[in-house]
């Protein structure tokens, strides 16, 4: 029988680790995503999982080892958080090129300086145009079930990518939630055994990485570029099995919630977008016509749903809890993609973005009604007179 | 760690005509003439057969190997990054652990070996070196010391002798010697903090069997091992490259380099020469070192006399001064 429990994302995500069978482990300490390590270095040690636990000697190594174990065919996990994550940085790139589906469960924290054990998206934000798929979860329930969703796409030999499968630091990493923990039968049915095609086995040599001619290179980032263009039609088969085996209702790419007949919506992927959903709630009996728009993938980006979902609106706020410096859109990281995806789109509603959550600061009821407001104006005035707002920082909407 | 029972027994080998005619590492590199650590690699690979994994950090026995569609190994290989190497065979050696502990993969625990560079091993690459030392992973790490970061145009590495020129320590009026600084010992460092290692050897290119049979032995012992390569680069060292060879004994007959063997806490040694022949003999073949004074030979000369007789290293035979001849 499933089971319902409650549990902190961490622990949740150490029970997806669990029933995927996951082989080779790597750890490193570092908060907030260190409890998943604790949970699973309880479970090997209990015997609960049969899984070699690599003391790694920082981040960098733990990817390394993970890319080895997966290169001879074994399921892997690993994870970081913050200047963890930024500090693995080299072994990314080899490791998508290689196609190797490694898991990296990131538990968001801010990056230094100084130093701030707050989540924000910055830390994996940097990391995403690697060629690994990317996607947060809103709660305990969503980072259980992203593991085995990622596993099941990465491992695909259609796709063979890694998965960098996120949380929002402290919100989803430790504050328990519900999670309904399935039958080992389900995870079996829904996850294939892990397979490589042309693992490291003496017993049919093979060379992994070689150094190619400049000539070679763009024939091999095609096919890096066309596994994320692939990976969308296997996204929707593993969600629709998913749904089926475990009876959860999730879309694959973007989620609307409220959306009938609203004329403005926010933007939003994680933990900020559980309050966001209070926010429309309050803000819908109050007569304001508002919805939000979740996106569960961010690579690979799913721009026609982006586009659809967004164009039925007349304003759409982007919330940013990363930064871009000096970027285009003077914020954070989403509003371009967002954007860029509307470019196309005959009607295109007005865009913003609201710096907000930066920090691991809160985002609270009445800073997403601030933002409603702003979004309320742009319609009045016919335009969006800023791309950026800093929320809590600004004179007014 | 648990560690997988390997019931493997390399045999060693006798005489060099016992060697196995089996190539592991073929042709269709493009390493230069009288490359060192080609030579080293060929022998290694020979010496561990076809059960083995190599994992190949960035350097000359990448780049100048492992060309796409003509790599020269015919057992499994793969590219770590130059920083990675220990980590990468630590996570191969893991799958395997627990593969063949639930039944996916049959046979014996693979030779994991790593091969790197000098600056893969004992500079940016010591991080994972020593972790995987310390982990206690059954996996055999091989720093082959070409003694500078040859890939990338000959730049001092910590295994880089005093008083080289290369393109970092250039001579000149104001630095006279080129390099400053005395060479890290690679084997010192592993035995000196890592409690997991069974077996640690130095060997040379000038004596194969010497050198196959040390790798066999690594290969045998259950848990992790290293050896240290002596495998002279003609391009970085500035000599002609048919004296390869003739260059890596030298190395032994004058102390720059040492053969011994540490087992169980316990150091043999092996062609040890009778009586040491000047440094200068071995400097004086190589370009790298044209530019030093006396003094600095002198120099070179302290620094291997101490060597010689730290703890660890007992030397029964008298060193010979330097020869003013030479
Ligand atoms: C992170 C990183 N920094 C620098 C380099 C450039 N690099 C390529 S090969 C090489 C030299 C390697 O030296 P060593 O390990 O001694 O091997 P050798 O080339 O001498 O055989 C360096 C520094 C790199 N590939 N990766
Ligand atoms: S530079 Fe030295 S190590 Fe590199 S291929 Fe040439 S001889 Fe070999
Ligand atoms: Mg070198």
């Amino acid at each position: 029988m499933a089971k319902e429990m409650e549990l902190s994302g961490c622990a949740a995500s150490a029970q997806a680790a669990r029933m995927a069978k996951v082989e080779v482990i790597c750890s490193y300490p570092i908060r907030p995503y260190t409890a998943l390590m604790m949970e699973l270095a309880k479970m090997v040690a209990n015997g609960e999982l049969d899984a070699e636990f690599v003391y790694g000697e920082g981040e960098h190594a733990q990817l390394s080892v993970v890319a080895g174990a997966s290169a001879a065919g074994a399921r892997v996990l690993t994870g970081s958080s913050g200047v963890g994550v930024t500090y693995a940085f080299e072994t990314y790139s080899p490791i998508a090129g290689g196609r190797l589906p490694v898991q990296m469960m990131i538990a968001d924290r801010a990056l230094d300086p100084p130093g701030d054990f707050g989540s924000e998206h910055t830390d994996a934000m940097s990391c995403r145009d690697q060629g690994w798929l990317m996607g947060w979860a809103e709660n305990p329930q969503e980072a259980f079930d992203n593991s085995l969703i990622n596993y099941r796409i990465g491992e695909d030999h259609r796709v063979l990518l890694p998965q960098y499968v996120c949380q929002d630091g402290y919100f989803v990493s430790h504050i328990p939630g519900k999670v309904v923990l399935p039958e080992q039968s389900q995870v079996d049915e829904f996850l294939p055994p892990y397979t490589l095609p042309h693992p490291l086995d003496p017993k049919h040599p093979v060379s992994h990485g070689p150094q190619i001619r400049p000539d070679q290179g763009t024939v091999m980032d095609l096919q890096r570029a066309q596994a994320m263009l692939d990976a969308p039609a296997v996204i929707q088969e593993a969600i629709g099995d998913f749904n089926r085996i475990f009876g959860r209702n999730y879309s694959p790419f973007v989620e609307e919630y409220m959306t009938d007949d609203a004329e403005m919506a926010f933007f939003i992927m994680g933990a900020h977008t559980m309050t966001a959903r209070h926010a429309v709630k309050h803000l819908r009996s109050q007569g304001v016509k508002i919805g939000l728009v979740k996106l569960r993938f961010l690579r690979p980006w799913p721009t026609q749903e982006v586009a659809e979902a967004l164009s039925k609106f007349r304003a759409v706020g982007v919330v940013e809890t990363s930064t871009s410096y000096g970027g285009a859109m003077r914020g954070g990281n989403l509003l371009h993609e967002v954007r860029a995806s509307l470019y196309d789109v005959p009607q295109r509603p007005l865009t913003t973005s609201f710096m907000a959550g930066l920090g691991g600061e809160m985002v609270p009821l009445k800073e997403f009604y601030y933002m409603a407001e702003v979004l309320a104006k742009m319609i009045k005035d016919g335009k969006a007179s800023k791309t950026v707002y800093w929320v809590g920082f600004e004179a007014e909407a | 760690m648990a560690v997988a029972v390997k019931t493997q027994n390399l045999p060693l080998i006798k005489k060099i005509r016992n060697i196995p005619k089996e190539e592991y590492y073929v042709p269709g590199h493009r390493t230069c003439a009288g490359c060192g650590p080609a030579l080293q690699y060929k022998l290694v690979a020979k010496a561990a057969g076809p059960n083995t994994v190599f994992l190949g950090p960035t350097g000359c026995m990448y780049v100048a190997n492992a060309s796409y569609l003509c790599t020269p190994y015919a057992v499994p290989w793969m590219h770590t990054q130059i920083t990675n190497g220990g980590a990468v065979a630590s996570g191969v050696e893991a799958a395997y652990q627990v593969l063949i502990r639930k039944g996916k993969r049959e046979g014996e625990l693979p030779n994991v070996i790593c091969m790197a560079g000098d600056g893969g091993s004992v500079d940016i690459g010591l991080q994972a070196m020593s972790a995987m030392m310390y982990r206690g992973h059954d996996a055999l790490f091989i720093c082959y010391d070409n003694e500078a970061y040859a890939n990338t145009g000959i730049q001092t590495s910590p295994t880089t002798p005093y008083g080289s020129n290369t393109t970092f320590t250039p001579p000149g009026p104001v630095i006279p010697e080129g390099k400053k600084l005395f060479p890290k010992d690679p084997p010192q460092l592993v035995i000196g903090g890592h409690p997991a290692v069974k077996y640690v050897a130095t060997a040379s290119v000038a004596f194969p069997v010497d050198l196959m049979n040390k790798v066999r032995k690594a290969l045998n012992v259950q848990g992790p091992a290293f050896l240290h390569i002596h495998a002279p680069c003609p391009k970085g060292w500035k000599f002609n490259e048919s004296k390869t060879i003739e260059i890596a004994k030298l190395a032994i007959q004058t102390g720059m380099w040492n053969l011994y063997e540490w087992e169980n806490g316990e150091y043999k040694y092996q062609h040890k020469p009778k009586e040491y022949k000047p440094v200068r003999e071995y400097l004086k073949l190589q370009g790298r070192f044209a530019h030093l004074s006396e003094a600095h030979i002198a120099k070179q000369q302290a620094f291997v006399d101490a060597k010689l007789k730290a703890p660890g290293i007992p030397v029964a035979i008298p060193i010979s001064p330097p020869r003013a001849e030479a």
